[in-house]
């Protein structure tokens, strides 16, 4: 837990959060703590949540690893298990094999779209920029020519739509499953060996390598668990609009890359935190809703988003904090001399 | 005394209670425009729309939308809004379908919906059209065939097959010219231009050398115009070739002007705006809507109501607008 603390990045982001908070709630005369503003919020964090978390551990691989298909992956996803469960499970009893097709066949199509991406890199040997650029408009071009171009329609079918749009005892059931990803994955890369591999590998692959780890094959795990993040934002998107459709989120990239880089997630590769990748969405999506909640411009939201930014540079580069620790240490030393 | 004082205390309080009554009965509502994008022409349009509305009406009625144009964001952002609690929501849906949950939602809550340009949206109290679209084509039909005449050998563009507005359009027109003009000769009706100026460049180019005695060209696509336009100019037959469609006078000054486009068809975004407004005002105050209708804004003076998709109704007015060379300077915004 100390050692959370003694994070830059998630000092800065807990006093980021607790600022927004309190802002948010005085400007906002209280409605900002409403419980249904907070509920959807709740909901909306999830989709963006998901495609960092696969952005992140791309990242944390190292070499300049990213994963620009995951929109693509996400999209692809849903249409092809929207077309599926469509076909087999129309019927107005079969709202429950309809769900649990639509969740199979998505997740199954993000382990396919991640596994080609894992294999084009560590078998191929391609930068993952590219290889990633040229899978999201390979699966981005599928998702069009499956759909024809318009949504995908699904219909108001239970309890699908209860994915995105329900909520268990006031939690929202998108919340819980992002929730939950949060918490595989953080147990996956802090207490397992793969986890310890892929820090290592991301931090110096040469060394790596030479430990006798499988680079080849931490590379195509990480891009595959990528695809499955992906196709499960794919899911609760497809839920919360009931509907499919080739360009839903085709703006999110970004945001959710600047979610990863703003929660301290090494873009070199070796280095980040659940913790921070969590912390930085919360503290986007508060920013985003409290600016729609007290009327501001859009391009307002765009332009915080940018300061946050810009400040988490600044008060994580480790100089600044590093001086603040000495001033304080003479601080002290200081007052114990006089 | 003490009766008097009572009495007085009473008559007070009652008056206060009236006063407060009157207040509130004219307290202002909050009324806001989601619309597809934020900050193009169309939309900054409809803005202008808005905020006469707000001046105009003393409620608080104001505009916003996506920065980028993403189904997925203007979701989340009605998301917020239906958390903020609003009187009423106006949204001009970049996909109807996407919407329907959160629009659902919305009038769970109290909220009043009103949707544009989305006549299969299921989950909206009003959709309000601008006008019929079978109308439309027709009355863009009959800029061709004044223009040509009433003789000769015409076609009709579509952005694609795949879009029911377009496809009404273009079968509106082919009626009009059907029914009125027996010397008009239909041919290659309804080439695909995909929303693509370059295609319609090309398209018009074919049929120019298919059909060297064509004399007339409708459009579907706002890129249409441009497109087709393009081709007769470079052959030289801005004088003989008759072209009209869909599309925004302002971005088509300089081929109305030399006469290659004689005729754009388009709706009002700042009217379509004020109408929602309108209409979710009418709403709140509990004016029940009824066919034939004026709401008080040029070309929805005479609404026609029928069944939407879902319970609520459509609206159409008959705002669209006509320019040509002569009135260009009317159109322009």
């Amino acid at each position: 837990m100390t050692a959370l603390f003694k994070d830059n990045h998630i000092r800065f982001l807990i006093v980021a959060n607790v600022a927004i908070i309190i802002i948010a709630a005085l400007a906002s005369q209280g409605l900002f703590l409403d419980s249904y503003n907070i509920k959807s919020m709740a909901k909306q964090l999830p989709e963006l949540g998901l495609l960092a978390m696969g952005i992140m551990l791309a990242m944390i691989s190292g070499e300049g690893g990213i994963d620009l298909s995951v929109i693509g992956i996400a999209n692809l996803a849903a249409i092809i298990a929207g077309l599926t469960a469509k076909t087999y499970f129309a019927g107005k009893e079969q709202g429950l094999s309809f769900m649990l097709v639509f969740i199979l066949v998505a997740l199954a199509v993000g382990i396919i779209a991640g596994l080609i991406n894992g294999l084009l890199i560590s078998r191929v040997g391609f930068t993952a920029i590219l290889a990633t650029l040229g899978t999201s408009l390979i699966y981005t071009g599928l998702a069009v020519a499956l759909s024809g171009g318009p949504a995908v329609s699904l219909g108001y079918r239970k309890p699908f739509v209860n994915i995105g749009n329900g909520s268990f005892f006031n939690i929202p059931y998108s919340f819980i499953i992002f929730a939950f990803a949060a918490i595989a994955i953080s147990y996956l890369l802090n207490r397992t060996a793969f986890g310890l591999r892929l820090y290592l590998m991301g931090s110096n692959a040469k060394a790596a390598h030479y430990t006798g780890i499988n680079n080849k094959n931490i590379l195509l795990i990480t891009y595959t668990l990528s695809g499955v993040l992906a196709s499960m934002a794919g899911i609760i998107i497809a839920s919360s609009a009931s509907s499919a459709k080739w360009d839903y989120g085709s703006s999110y990239l970004l945001v959710a890359i600047l979610i990863a880089v703003m929660g301290g997630i090494n873009p070199d590769g070796g280095h980040g935190r659940m913790v921070g990748l969590v912390l930085a969405g919360i503290a986007m999506q508060m920013m985003s809703s409290s600016l729609n909640l007290l009327g501001a411009s859009v391009f307002l939201k765009n332009l915080m988003w940018g300061l946050l930014l810009l400040l988490s540079i600044v008060f994580t580069s480790s100089n600044l904090w590093q001086g603040f620790d000495i001033l304080s240490r003479r601080s002290k030393s200081g007052g114990s001399s006089g | 005394m003490k009766k008097r004082s009572l009495m007085w205390l009473l008559a007070a309080v009652a008056s206060l209670a009236i006063i407060a009554g009157i207040a509130l009965a004219q307290s202002n509502y909050t009324i806001i425009t989601v619309v597809k994008i934020t900050g193009i022409n169309w939309f900054n349009r409809m803005e202008q729309g808005v905020t006469e509305y707000a001046e105009a009406t003393g409620n608080n009625a104001t505009q916003t939308g996506p920065a980028e144009a993403d189904p997925a964001q203007q979701l989340s952002i009605i998301r917020d809004l239906v958390a903020r609690k609003p009187d009423a929501i106006a949204v001009v849906p970049m996909d109807p379908a996407t919407l329907e949950p959160i629009l659902a939602e919305a009038m769970d809550r109290g909220i009043v919906v009103v949707t544009h340009e989305a006549t299969n949206q299921v989950n909206t109290m009003y959709d309000i059209e601008a006008f019929d679209n079978t109308a439309f084509g027709a009355g863009i039909n009959e800029v061709i065939a004044n223009c040509m005449g009433g003789e000769g050998k015409w076609t009709v563009f579509v952005g694609s097959l795949g879009s029911k507005t377009h496809n009404q359009w273009a079968d509106g027109g082919i009626a009009n010219a059907a029914d009125n003009y027996p010397n008009m000769e239909l041919v290659d009706a309804k080439q695909e231009t995909f929303d693509d100026a370059d295609q319609a460049y090309e398209k018009a180019k074919e049929i120019l050398r298919k059909y060297p005695d064509i004399k007339g060209f409708q459009g579907s696509a706002s890129t249409d115009v441009v497109g087709i336009g393009r081709a007769i100019d470079e052959a030289g037959l801005s004088d003989t070739v008759c072209l009209a469609g869909a599309g925004l006078p302002s971005s088509n000054v300089e081929m109305i002007e030399s006469g290659t486009i004689d005729g754009v068809g388009y709706w009002d975004p700042a009217d379509a705006g004020k109408a929602m407004n309108v209409v979710a005002a009418m709403v709140l105050d509990g004016v029940e809507i009824v066919d034939g209708m004026d709401l008080g804004i040029p070309g929805y003076e005479s609404i026609t109501l029928v069944d939407g998709a879902g319970e609520g109704k459509i609206i159409f007015g008959t705002a669209m607008k006509f320019a040509n060379k002569d009135n260009l300077a009317d159109h322009l915004f």
